[in-house]
């Protein structure tokens, strides 16, 4: 359906410029989840933005080809993973489902030399998972009823 | 008909002009929305999660079942496009012989 459109300023600002950047910013958006305004869905948008924009400069055959529906749905589930392993090591460690007190972080404040506490670090793990959920999914869907499915 | 449509709209919107005088501002900690779970829920952000962004808190420390669900909705909706609309190269045995 979404064909791809041959310009030297199109591909030069959509795929050496922006992308990166935006790919970048979610992350930025995603790591500090915990300290200031963002979280897993704001930046598992932004990074959909990025790879739709790839698919917009590209075409969606060849950009579907960069980042296929396997890969897509394999870190879905992955995503779901993280979520649920975010809730189950609590529950192995001894505590509630979910409830993050319990989790190791002194080494990690050891190695990284700051304090991170324990329900923080659990708090980032959930918001990983649901970046990978969010991004994979919103990107599954275009690829999806914009046409690359005809193949 | 339009005519009554657009009277019956203009009511509605004075109704709720009128209506609006009577809620409370905005961030008012005085509010009864504001009154209930909203100084609970500041404090134990504070003391037992310890992380600045009190959303990112509720979202996914003290809401995280929901937030859980809410994953799961977006993963089996994506789920149910794929298996919907992607086509299938597999052919069915008993089509197979027609083509």
């Amino acid at each position: 359906m979404n064909e791809r459109y041959d310009s030297v300023v199109l591909h030069f600002i959509a795929r050496i410029f922006m992308v990166p950047l935006i790919i970048v910013f979610g992350i930025y958006v995603l790591m500090h989840g915990e300290l200031s305004p963002g979280g897993g869905f704001q930046a598992g948008a932004i990074v959909a933005a990025a790879l739709l924009l790839v698919r917009l400069a590209l075409g969606n055959r060849e950009g579907a080809r960069r980042m296929p529906r396997g890969v897509l749905l394999w870190l879905a589930c992955i995503g779901l993973g993280i979520y649920m392993f975010g809730g189950i090591l609590p529950l192995i460690l001894g505590a509630n489902f979910l409830d993050y007190a319990p989790i190791p972080v002194e080494w990690y404040n050891q190695i990284a030399g700051e304090p991170r506490t324990a329900r923080a670090t659990g708090i980032f793990i959930v918001e990983i998972g649901v970046f990978f959920g969010v991004a994979t999914v919103l990107v599954l869907i275009y690829d999806l009823i914009a046409g690359s499915s005809r193949q | 008909m339009k005519l009554l449509t657009l009277a019956f709209l203009a009511g509605l919107v004075a109704l709720l002009v009128w209506a609006s005088a009577d809620l409370p501002d905005r961030a008012d900690p005085n509010a009864p929305a504001n009154r209930h779970l909203s100084p609970e829920l500041t404090e134990m952000t504070k003391e037992d999660v310890e992380i600045p962004n009190l959303v990112s808190a509720i979202l996914a420390d003290f809401r995280s079942y929901d937030t859980l669900g809410e994953t799961f909705v977006i993963f089996t909706a994506g789920l149910a496009v794929v298996l919907v609309l992607q086509r299938s190269r597999r052919v069915p045995e008993e089509e197979r012989g027609d083509e």
